[in-house]
């Protein structure tokens, strides 16, 4: 395997153009949920504990230890070389490479039996010690694949899954010079057998990973399923452990823990087929435990990223994430995949690496929810992501589009262009339904560009006269600031002034302040924090005159309200101060209307029969916040049931920017989405975020999709009684 | 979950779940019996196993694992079994104790009822307390497998490729 990586663009060109790895991506995710959940569930019922319990109560373990790893490794190693092992603390790959290479040298050992460890594949292992003279056999079937293919692995836990059976049966066709049939897998798996056994019987040391390092009595764990790591570490006199200090637990007790956790969340089974303990070196062998920093201690003392040594490499997060499953891992990610590489990657092999995939992450937060450990990863992406661009990294058209978008007035003199422009192409012709027909380039012809109205959700407003109150609410007689969000008031001004009208029925009266613009998420996401702290001061400007309540329909805001805006002034508490004085009073319009501004049951039914499902905003929905269950408060609104929609969690493929910096990820993920809106069978698909809204509705409209797409303030507002 | 006969019952369902088979024995003749229905080629039989059994072939002390590697049947014994997931602990210090466990075709693996515990807490406690026996521990939780090829599920790969577990009185 060669020490370099093709540069990201070039891998991204090439996991878009493979038509079959999207499919087998989907169906892993499936399939994978399905059964995990089902472990997941039986766990809870057998220790009558949930899930969040016990993933904290691991990871308080793991931060302790974290906490005081020297006197772990100390212990660890005082049992380990109690019972015959050799223990070193190395900090960087190549130490690790060259006390290997050394001990192999000295003990005459040309042949190195491996079986799967992440921290070999870290360091480059293989390529590095071919470099010395020395050869590495993979003898994990997956990994001897990509080894044979002199490729990385594209999966934590399933590292070929990238490869198809007709390229499995081609490349150990070459090797053992016999024909496979791609159809008769378990003829290519039983080859495995056959093929490595020579390499066991001539090695002369075996080489294993660590799932746990057990400091009270010095004994490594492994978690494996085909029987190679036990042969591994049965044939060789000299067994070689490669581990990251982070694999340090205190006890057996904290590694039964552990076990609960990561054979459920990696292959969703109850335990993996062989969990092997190993203390100190077998009667007439070594055995060499190496501990490697490479950049561990600086990633544990690294504001944010710390709880990322959590991990325990179960690959979950991968598993749920829409990106992932668009492009697969040697895209999303660099040598460690998924969400976990997009953060590690940076410690373990630098910025650089680590940059290129950042701006796949759509930041739906579905990995944090799945995480054995509960790592904050949608966080300490943002936080990467940050990085990244203060060192360089970020594109020039974004850097751009963001400066155009932080300035006010600019923006809306572009948008009042934009909208006469496409006034005029209505009058001409050229829009059909909400959309403009104009020719895109191939890569972009999955969505449509929406035709802009001409006036802004604002100016409906107050063209206006107020709403008549349906029933008073809570809220009745109060004034309450409109937040109207940057896209929504012109891309979907009616949406703006739908929830408007929701707000006066209630009994409460609307004002918009006029000098709002945007939060500052676009530029937040995108990493340009100064930007985004621009940004975030005018809007605080706009909204701190009074103690009104403020309301919004977009609950993207109100995440970067509440969530970012205090990282952006962590440093400068007058402006933390009044950041929270206009984020304390924001509420998502679902939530105002199920709260203050309470609407009676059954206020909006109309029975006119439409059949519509609903997709739930992924971030506000993966966070756990009550408002994101938009299908529960309009069918308490009309009285009327959600057609069932499947993964009405999953992300929609918008993704702030990676719909515009990735089009094939926005496209892919759209494509998941609306499939399941198609397989609901519903008239109108209804959504509460208005990227949302703006994106599956383009999609919809360039696929010429049978259902409507709408904010759920316009589906709930078109059934207010009319006003004279 | 307290009797026996329930955790016997719960081993056997995690056991079959594992995709390993299940037999009741009632000595270790039936064992041997079940053992040499298999296959025309005798049994070979690790240490542990052999001192109940006294008969099989013993691996070759010098050269234990080339020695019966593909072998088509071996008898080991379990230290103990796990209901919650149908494994058994095996403890195997040496080459020579692991050689049948790591490279027979059809492992047998013979365990005591009453050496059945409720869950994988127990085993690890088990072992926690014995220092010596966590030098080469193992739970082993049916034939071994793979999913690497297409996550197409195939049972037996470098281990073996079935496994089932005779439970004794």
């Amino acid at each position: 395997m060669s020490a370099s990586t093709a540069p990201f663009k070039q891998r991204y060109r090439r996991s878009v153009s493979d038509p079959e790895l999207k499919p087998r991506l989907l169906a892993f995710q499936r399939s994978w949920r399905e059964s995990r959940d089902a472990q997941v569930r039986s766990l809870e019922q057998r220790t009558e504990r949930s899930f969040d319990e016990l993933r904290r109560e691991f990871a308080a373990v793991k931060d302790s230890t974290l906490e005081r790893i020297d006197d772990y490794i100390a212990e660890f190693r005082a049992n380990a070389e109690a019972a015959g092992a050799t223990v070193v603390q190395l900090s960087t790959a190549e130490e690790a490479v060259n006390y290997i290479a050394a001990v192999c040298k000295s003990r005459g050992i040309d042949l190195v039996v491996k079986s799967k460890s992440m921290v070999s594949e870290e360091i480059e292992l293989n390529y590095e010690l071919e470099q010395r003279g020395i050869t590495a056999i993979e003898t994990d079937l997956g990994e001897w694949l990509l080894q044979l293919a002199e490729e990385r692995p594209s999966h934590l836990v399933m590292p070929a899954i990238h490869q198809k059976r007709q390229y499995v049966a081609e490349i150990l066709g070459e090797e053992l010079g016999r024909e496979f049939d791609p159809d008769d897998i378990p003829a290519m798996v039983a080859s495995a057998r056959d093929g490595l056994r020579r390499h066991y019987l001539s090695a002369g040391a075996g080489l294993t990973g660590a799932n746990a390092l057990i400091a009270e009595t010095g004994s490594i764990v492994v978690v494996t399923n085909e029987g190679n790591m036990r042969l591994a570490t049965s044939l060789p006199d000299v067994h070689f452990v490669t581990a990251g200090i982070e694999k340090l637990i205190p006890s057996w007790s904290d590694a039964e823990r552990q076990l609960q956790l990561l054979p459920r969340s990696a292959t969703a089974q109850t335990l993996s087929t062989y969990t092997t303990c190993i203390t100190g070196a077998q009667p007439g062998k070594e055995m060499h435990v190496i501990l490697l920093d490479n950049g561990r201690r600086a990633m544990r003392d690294s504001d944010v990223i710390g709880d990322a040594l959590r991990c325990i490499r179960c690959g979950a997060c991968a598993n749920v994430c829409p990106p992932y499953q668009i492009v697969g891992g040697h895209t999303f990610g660099h040598i460690y995949t998924g969400a976990i590489g997009l953060v590690n990657t940076t410690f373990h092999h630098g910025i650089e690496d680590a940059a290129g995939p950042q701006g796949l992450c759509v930041s739906c937060g579905a990995c944090q929810t799945v995480c054995p450990v509960d790592i904050p990863l949608p966080k300490q992406i943002l936080e990467i992501r940050h990085r990244s661009h203060e060192s360089g990294h970020a594109p020039l058209w974004e850097q751009i589009a963001l400066r155009l978008w932080a300035r006010p007035r600019l923006f809306h003199h572009l948008m009042g262009v934009a909208a006469a422009g496409s006034g005029l192409a209505r009058l001409v012709g050229l829009v059909r339904g909400d959309h403009l027909r104009a020719p895109l380039p191939k890569r972009l012809r999955w969505r449509a560009i929406p035709a802009l109205p001409l006036r802004s959700g604002r100016t409906l407003i107050k063209s206006r006269a107020p709403q008549s109150t349906l029933s008073d609410s809570p809220a009745a007689g109060q004034t309450v600031d409109l937040f109207a969000q940057c896209l929504a008031d012109r891309l979907m001004p009616s949406a703006v002034d739908s929830a408007a009208r929701l707000i006066e029925a209630g009994g409460a009266a609307v004002n918009v302040p006029e000098s709002q613009h945007c939060c500052g998420l676009p530029a937040f996401d995108a990493g340009d924090w100064d930007m985004a702290r621009r940004m975030a001061e005018h809007t605080i400007e706009a909204l701190e005159d009074g103690e009104r309540e403020i309301v919004t329909p977009a609950p993207s805001c109100v995440i970067s309200m509440q969530d970012h805006w205090p990282r952006l002034f962590a440093d400068d508490g007058e402006w933390r101060a009044r950041a929270a004085g206009v984020s304390d009073r924001v509420h998502d319009l679902a939530d105002w209307l199920e709260g203050p501004g309470r609407l009676p049951d059954a206020c909006l039914r109309n029975g006119d029969g439409t059949s519509w499902t609903a997709h739930r905003f992924c971030q506000a929905s993966n966070r756990n916040d009550a408002g994101a269950r938009i299908d529960k408060l309009v069918e308490r609104l009309t009285g009327e049931t959600a057609r069932p929609l499947a993964e009405p969690d999953v992300c929609c493929g918008f993704g702030g920017l990676t719909s515009l910096a990735a089009p094939e990820v926005g496209a892919g993920i759209l494509e998941r989405k609306l499939a399941c809106v198609a397989e609901s069978g519903c008239d109108t698909l209804i959504t509460n975020n208005p990227g949302c809204v703006i994106h599956l509705r383009a999609g919809a409209n360039a696929g010429g999709a049978n259902h409507k797409t709408l904010h759920y303030a316009d589906f709930l507002a078109a059934r207010l009684p009319k006003d004279p | 979950m307290t009797t026996t006969t329930n955790r016997t019952a719960l081993f056997a369902e995690g056991l079959r779940a594992a995709q390993g088979e299940f037999v009741q024995c009632r000595s270790w003749d039936d064992v041997w019996q079940y053992a040499e229905s298999l296959s025309d080629e005798t049994p070979v039989v690790a240490p542990a196993a052999y001192v109940h059994l006294q008969r099989g072939e013993s691996p070759d002390e010098e050269d234990p694992l080339r020695s019966i590697a593909d072998r088509s049947v071996g008898i080991t014994i379990a230290t103990c079994g796990i209901a919650e997931t149908g494994s058994v602990l095996l403890i195997e210090p040496a080459p020579i104790d692991r050689a049948v466990s790591l490279l027979t075709r059809h492992l047998i693996v013979a365990l005591a009822e009453p050496d059945i515990v409720d869950e994988l807490t127990d085993g690890f406690r088990w072992l926690a307390q014995q220092p010596r026996a966590a030098a080469y521990a193992t739970f082993v939780t049916g034939p071994s497998r793979t999913a690497d090829i297409e996550r197409s599920l195939t049972i037996g790969v470098q281990g073996p490729s079935r496994l089932t577990v005779a439970v004794l009185p």
